[in-house]
């Protein structure tokens, strides 16, 4: 879902960035003192290249980041490794304070009490569900120490709230019989 | 030991604990998964679902899951072997099987702790008692603990203890010799044929039934449990009967309820109903002319692979009054006058050309104005969704999930499916008994019949499944009994031998009794194949939980079978 963040793009952009810029700024200056009106369209054009690398980098970035806060809903707190290998510092460091506002606020719901709502995305039908194993998924420790293998094509019947994130990233898939 | 109150001593047992199920791949065993799996929600019990087809996986699953679960529920597996000496489990777990196969192993009879049997305690079950096979050993120990004592001193008094000790000795070595030649005697009678008990299907829908939790739907799934049974040839006649009118008392029940002439209940709503139907495989969803020619009683009877066959066919048909474009449309498409009293009609032509069981005791399902469906549609249509071989991976719990759907009312699309992979079976089914006939592929052994399959033969691969194979033993036999002359091969049984696994070079054997009206269907193979196995060192696999289909490699198939002659005869 998330790609590697491309610094080496990044940076050729901004190194052309500062190119155009360079380039305006000694035009402008001839153009002032020397009165070269006949500089001021390439001003215009080298300014509109300016500011859409401007709008390409800030779009690239933002969406990113609308991406990672998607993560944090569907891995949950810990994201696995090979996705924040993707990652560069900087998100790291917006994903870890987007975590805690997040923290903060399901703390403050329900009178102080705190409430998950990462939880039961869809309104639940009922407290157990039955799922099966798409993929060999290894063994699956939930909160209470109990294990459930999870191998392709076997069946279970748990608890919804158990089953829920790994539905989510496709390893399960509940069975409406 | 036996499960007297399987409310108390297994439900309430499980009720708030998790546990693993662990399934043979049978249509039976699906419907009493189907029901079981039910009853679970109902309650909230969490569990685990396993296919399993052999030994070997039943012992991988279990590997797998022992550090899981304590409870273990076994569906039509492990009652036929001694199950705590193949699994080695620890001390607290614990096995609840409930098995068709019979003879029980005596030591899973015996077992106070750890294995919990589902089981009916019928008068047909003939376990030997606990004394004729167990026995204690601590006289032996104290007789040679005295003969070292005695030996190092002899004098005078000793000498006449010794003679006295001696005989005592003697005397008990040789009852224990006599008892031990008692009970390799006992047990080899026990041991020696495989049968089947009441459907596990119906063993859990008197679960519900006790727990007033049963439903039209588990009803409908004990009666495909039972249908199974009675379709690859499990259990005689007279039972079948007899689970009929079980069942039956169960639909009346619960059609009781129903309609009042105020308050109808929708069309949509499922109704089960007793039906005196005809004994023709899937003919309500193909035409009547197909069904007639692809089904094993008709077929026979006819012996529609001569041409003398296809004659008496259209004179059937000619007797009836049934134009032949009618009979070769789509049963649905038929004209309705014909559909009226079709079952009474071909009753009574039937009677005349020799065939006077063509009506069977069934049920049949119907809701909605288009989906009816009777027992042993389902069960074939399932059964072909289970062993398809449609995909090149066809990995069998993948198959087995897809047959365990099309249970389901929701999953109509599925059994269509289901009844088409079951038309092509039929079909191929047909196709082979006609040309082994036909080509007298069907050698007799001396104590048996043999036939093989060639690698080359058409749709061989469908008959590399164990379900499959056995419907096509039943079907050539019974042909074969019709269309022979020799008295005494009417009463052989049927060795089938058929390509399983090309690049691993094996076959599927696969052992029927003899066809007979009054046939008590108790199969001898399992032992045979395994004492003709140990004679020949042949290498074979004995992992399917009927002891009478196994694997052999293709070098050892004569050799095996010499063994089998000898020891048969």
């Amino acid at each position: 879902m998330l790609a590697l963040f491309q610094e080496d793009g990044l940076r050729q952009v901004l190194q052309e960035m500062e190119a155009l810029y360079e380039q305006n700024q000694a035009d402008v200056n001839e153009a002032k003192s020397f009165g070269r009106s006949d500089l001021i369209p390439s001003i215009k054009l080298r300014h509109c290249c300016l500011l859409r690398n401007q709008r390409c980098i800030t779009a690239y970035l933002y969406d990113r980041l609308l991406r990672i806060r998607a993560l944090r809903w569907e891995y949950g707190s810990v994201l696995p490794a090979n996705v924040r290998f993707h990652m560069s510092a900087e998100e790291v460091q917006w994903f870890g304070q987007y975590k805690k506002s997040l923290a903060s606020f399901m703390r403050s719901l329900g009178e102080g009490e705190g409430l998950d709502i990462t939880q039961d995305i869809k309104p639940p039908k009922s407290l157990y569900i039955q799922v099966r194993c798409l993929k060999d998924h290894g063994e699956f420790e939930i909160e209470d120490g109990t294990v459930i293998l999870l191998k392709k094509n076997s069946q279970h019947f748990l608890p919804r709230w158990k089953c829920e994130q790994l539905i989510r990233q496709g390893v399960l898939e509940h069975v409406v019989s | 030991m036996f499960v007297t109150d399987i409310r108390k001593d297994f439900y309430e047992v499980v009720a708030n604990q998790r546990v693993a199920l662990l399934v043979a791949a049978d249509i039976d065993a699906l419907c009493a998964c189907k029901i079981l799996q039910a009853l679970f929600h109902c309650d909230h019990i969490q569990y685990t679902l396993v296919p399993v087809i052999g030994w070997q996986d039943l012992s991988t699953a279990f590997l797998e899951h022992k550090e899981q679960f304590r409870y273990f529920v076994l569906i039509n597996c492990g009652a036929n072997v001694d199950l705590l000496e193949m699994l080695q489990p620890d001390d607290d777990s614990i096995f609840f099987i409930c098995d068709t196969h019979r003879p029980v192993d005596v030591v899973n009879v015996y077992n106070d702790t750890q294995i919990k049997l589902l089981i009916k305690q019928d008068d047909d079950l003939g376990v030997p008692s606990y004394d004729d096979i167990f026995r204690d050993d601590e006289e032996e120990d104290d007789g040679s603990g005295n003969d070292s004592d005695e030996g190092s001193e002899p004098s005078g008094k000793r000498r006449r203890f010794d003679e006295g000790a001696i005989e005592r000795r003697i005397e008990r070595q040789r009852a224990r010799r006599e008892w031990e030649a008692r009970r390799r005697e006992i047990l080899f009678d026990y041991e020696q044929f495989e049968f089947h008990g009441t459907s596990a299907a119906m063993m859990f829908f008197e679960l519900a039934w006790v727990l007033t939790k049963d439903t039209k739907d588990m009803l409908w799934w004990a009666i495909i449990g039972l249908t199974d049974q009675q379709i690859h040839d499990k259990i005689t006649h007279m039972k079948y009967v007899t689970d009929v009118a079980t069942m039956q008392r169960h639909v009346s029940r619960h059609n009781h309820r129903n309609e009042d002439e105020e308050n109808s209940l929708s069309i949509d709503c499922m109704r089960i109903s007793f039906e005196y139907d005809l004994r023709l495989s899937l003919y309500q969803h193909w035409s009547l002319y197909e069904s007639i020619c692809n089904s094993c009683y008709t077929s026979s009877s006819f012996k529609l692979w001569t041409l003398n066959g296809q004659k008496k066919l259209r004179e059937f048909l000619a007797d009836m009054g049934l134009p032949l474009k009618q009979v070769k449309q789509k049963y649905t498409s038929m004209d309705m006058s014909i559909k009226e009293n079709l079952r009474d009609v071909i009753e009574e032509s039937s009677n005349k050309f020799g065939m006077k069981e063509i009506r069977i005791q069934t049920f049949g399902v119907h809701f909605g104005f288009q989906n009816r469906f009777l027992a042993s549609d389902m069960v074939h249509a399932t059964a072909a969704l289970l062993e398809s071989t449609e995909k090149e991976e066809s990995d069998i719990a993948h198959n087995f999930i897809k047959a365990l759907d099309s249970l389901s009312r929701g999953n109509l699309d599925r059994l269509h499916v289901g009844i088409d992979h079951a038309k092509r079976k039929l079909l191929a089914i047909q196709q082979t008994v006609a040309s082994c006939i036909c080509t007298n592929l069907i050698l007799s052994q001396g104590p048996f019949l043999y036939c093989y399959l060639m690698e080359g033969t058409p749709d061989v691969k469908l008959f590399s499944k164990p379900l499959a194979l056995t419907l096509l033993c039943k079907y050539l036999l019974k042909a074969f009994v019709h269309s022979t002359r020799n008295k005494r091969c009417k009463l052989l049984p049927l060795i089938m031998a058929a390509p399983k696994d090309v690049e691993k070079g094996t076959v599927i054997v696969a052992g029927i009794p003899p066809e007979s009206e009054t046939s008590d269907k108790k199969n001898f193979f399992g032992r045979a194949f395994e004492k003709a196995a140990e004679s020949t060192s042949s290498r074979t696999l004995h992992d399917h939980f009927d002891t009478s289909i196994i694997e052999l490699k293709t070098e050892d198939r004569s050799k095996f079978l010499d063994a089998l002659i000898t020891l048969l005869s």
